[in-house]
């Protein structure tokens, strides 16, 4: 259903992809693990549609269409969901709000009319369960004054109801504690089915412990440097990601 | 009274030899308009080379000849409303008061809501006492003009302990081209008094709007005050507050700018007693060409008061702000807290917000402190927007909206409160949020 081919981005004329394939079909999670800036990111970042991220090379299909055509909002509605790394705070909008504004921004772009009050506090009522999260949340603006891991959460949340197709997750264990990393998780395998796809970012081996990836990615210096199974991660937490560069030492030092 | 000379080539000495033949008031009200006058003629309009004029380009006004509007009948189109709200309402229409459109209520004892004009043939010796008596805005030139030129306007009376629950609404609806209007409001709060009051400005034309508001609030008293200044798009706006503040008094200044080619406010605002607490809410929303200025000074003379100014201000096209605001603490008052905070957001790369944010703090124990800040939509917000499947004009329009809507949320009046955001909905093309309320 994502399909990557030969993808190569700069930003800000320095080249962060350097021609990158991948291919999730239907079903599958992906996981790409990598050392800080090795373009995690980056590729999240330019599937979601980013300004300031210029594909030189390549190009992405979403479910046979070209993704790179499309604007943030319309890839979204395509089905399309990121949850970043780094959730931004939007005073004076509240989360409710937002989220309504997005469900019917999505069934719009489907010709559907708005979402019913009921089914939508339902809905809501519901996903809130699922990520365990506190109802006062919904009041409060976007992410504003949110802890780190509430932030996490938000994300899970708002994917819960938004029920992409695909979702890609940036670091959304990052900062976790144990307890929170589960819920994460929970929220993420409650949603997987065989129409859903996934690709979940992590820099760390211990997220996928809980969502068990059918592929495992190394991204490094822009490029896949190996691809595997769920054993792959295991190696990586071992051996780190020494391995993977010329100049070892200092690879040593980014994987830790 | 002085004898008329023929013919002044000065337009204002011209149309003030006209009032003062034309008036029949008691002296010391027409004392009080030839200083004013005589203020007047010695320094002329403001020029840019005075610093407290720097910014703000009076040659289109300038330009000219301003005369007061005829009696000719004018269709005023529908005059705003706070909704089913019951309101004392006062309407003046080219600056005369409009009985068949207002609505006055009964009102307890010695409490007098009523047209300034007619208020000073029934009750001059409650006029006397306070018309031009509180100081501020000493050399603005249009304080002065308003002292000179007023004709009506509103007096409003509350003798000790009178609340007046139901809002005082007054409008000043002007049309015509070069034609000049200055009310006058005076309002006169004696001690543990409460009152709200909303004034709007509007019109259509190339008219000129001057208005002065005296706001004397005495001890103990609670005064919310709303300015909509919502004037037509070729309008003029040169408005001046004054504000007293006596001790343990409350006063909440809530300022919307949203019209006008020039619009300027002056208010000066004295904390005079001890304990009292100020608070000034200001939105301005500019665009096209539009021109909006607000100059606030507000000074602290007694111990242990409070006051927080928060201005804010969207601009689009080639709009231009300014925000001057001053606080001055004196030495004697300690235990002062004063805040104040000045927000700008760009809509166009064109548009251009002025800050000029001043602390003069004379007394050593006090908390002081200013904030101003001007910026474009934050991209990371819109993004964020977008990648959840929000259109980007609608993403922009809900930032933008976030923005301003800080501002309403501070107005308690719900009619007002809903109209505005209504109003602000409208301007953004924000049609989903009247279906939105949790
Ligand atoms: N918006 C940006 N502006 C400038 N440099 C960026 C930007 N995004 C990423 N980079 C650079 O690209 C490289 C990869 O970053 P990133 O994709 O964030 O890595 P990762 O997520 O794997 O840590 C880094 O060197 C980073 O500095
Ligand atoms: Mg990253």
């Amino acid at each position: 259903m994502l399909e990557i081919r030969n993808l190569h981005v700069t930003v800000e004329g320095r080249e962060i992809l350097k021609g990158i394939d991948l291919a999730i079909h239907p079903g599958e999670t992906h996981a790409i693990m990598g050392p800080n800036g090795s373009g995690k990111s980056t590729l999240a970042n330019v599937i979601a549609g980013r300004e300031g991220y210029i594909v030189t090379q390549g190009e992405i299909l979403f479910e046979g269409k070209n993704l790179l055509d499309m604007d943030p909002e319309t890839r979204a509605c395509e089905g399309l969901f990121l949850a970043f790394q780094y959730p931004v705070e939007i005073p004076g909008v509240a989360n409710l709000y937002f989220l309504k504004a997005a469900v019917n921004a999505v069934r719009k772009y489907r010709g559907e009319s708005s979402v019913d009050a009921m089914d939508f506090w339902e809905l809501v009522n519901e996903r809130m369960a699922l990520v365990k999260m506190d109802e006062s949340m919904l009041k409060r603006s976007v992410n504003e004054g949110f802890s780190g891991g509430e932030k996490k959460r938000n994300e899970i949340f708002q994917m819960a109801v938004l029920q992409p197709r695909f979702a890609v997750l940036d670091e959304t264990d990052s900062g976790l504690d144990i307890d929170a990393l589960k819920v994460v998780a929970d929220g993420v395998n409650a949603l997987r089915s065989p129409e859903r796809g996934f690709l979940v970012i992590t820099h760390y081996q211990r997220l996928l412990d809980y969502i068990v990836p059918d592929q495992v990615h190394v991204l490094f210096n822009g490029k896949i440097a190996r691809s595997g199974g769920k054993e792959l991660a295991l190696e990586l937490e071992e051996q780190g990601y020494a391995l993977y560069n010329e100049e070892p030492g200092r690879a040593r030092r980014a994987a830790a | 009274m002085t004898a008329v000379a023929p013919l002044f080539s000065d337009p204002y000495r011209q149309r003030f030899a006209e009032l003062m033949a034309r008036r029949r008031e008691p002296d010391a009200i027409a004392k009080l308009r030839r200083a004013a006058f005589d203020r007047f003629e010695k320094q002329g309009l403001p020029t840019r080379q005075q610093e407290a004029w720097r910014l703000t380009d009076l040659s289109a006004l300038q330009a000219i000849g301003w005369q007061r509007p005829g009696d000719v009948p004018v269709d005023t189109g529908t005059l705003p409303t706070l909704d089913k709200t019951p309101t004392h309402r006062l309407v003046f229409v080219n600056g005369r008061f409009a009985p068949g459109l207002s609505r006055l209520r009964d009102l307890r004892g010695k409490t007098l809501i009523a047209s300034l004009g007619q208020a000073l043939l029934t009750h001059p010796e409650l006029i006397e006492p306070h018309l031009d008596r509180l100081p501020g805005l000493k050399n603005q030139p249009f304080a002065d003009l308003n002292t000179a030129f007023w004709e009506d306007g509103v007096l409003i009376y509350l003798p000790h302990g009178t609340v007046v629950e139901t809002p005082i609404h007054l409008i000043f609806h002007t049309t015509g081209d070069s034609v000049a209007v200055h009310p006058r409001l005076l309002l006169v709060m004696e001690a543990q008094t409460q009152a709200t009051v909303v004034v709007e400005y509007g019109g259509q034309g190339r008219y000129l709007h001057g208005p002065l508001a005296e706001l004397a609030v005495g001890e103990g008293a609670v005064l919310d005050y709303h300015q909509l200044q919502e004037e037509a798009p070729g309008a003029f706006h040169l408005g001046g507050i004054r504000l007293r503040q006596k001790r343990a008094s409350q006063a909440n200044l809530h300022l919307i700018a949203l019209g006008g080619q020039l619009a300027r406010v002056d208010l000066d605002a004295l904390l005079d007693g001890e304990g009292a607490r100020c608070q000034i809410n200001g939105l301005t929303l500019a665009r096209n060409q539009q021109f909006s200025d607000v100059h606030v000074r507000v000074e602290h003379a007694q111990p242990h008061g409070t006051s927080e100014q928060v201005f804010k201000s969207v601009l689009d096209d080639k709009a231009r702000t300014v925000f001057d605001g001053m606080i001055h603490v004196r030495q004697h008052a300690q235990k002062t807290d004063a805040r104040q905070t000045n927000r700008n957001l760009l809509l166009s790369r064109q548009a251009q917000a002025q800050a000029n944010p001043r602390l003069e703090i004379l007394a050593d124990d006090v908390k002081c402190g200013h904030g101003s800040s001007t910026g474009f939509l934050d991209p990371d917000a819109e993004f964020y927007l977008r990648a959840r499947g929000i259109p980007v004009a609608q993403a922009r329009a809900l930032l933008v909206h976030a923005f301003a809507n800080d501002s309403l949320n501070r107005i308690h009046l719900t009619p007002l409160r809903e109209r505005l955001a209504r109003l602000l909905a409208g301007r953004l093309a924000l049609d989903f949020l009247e279906e939105e309320k949790p």
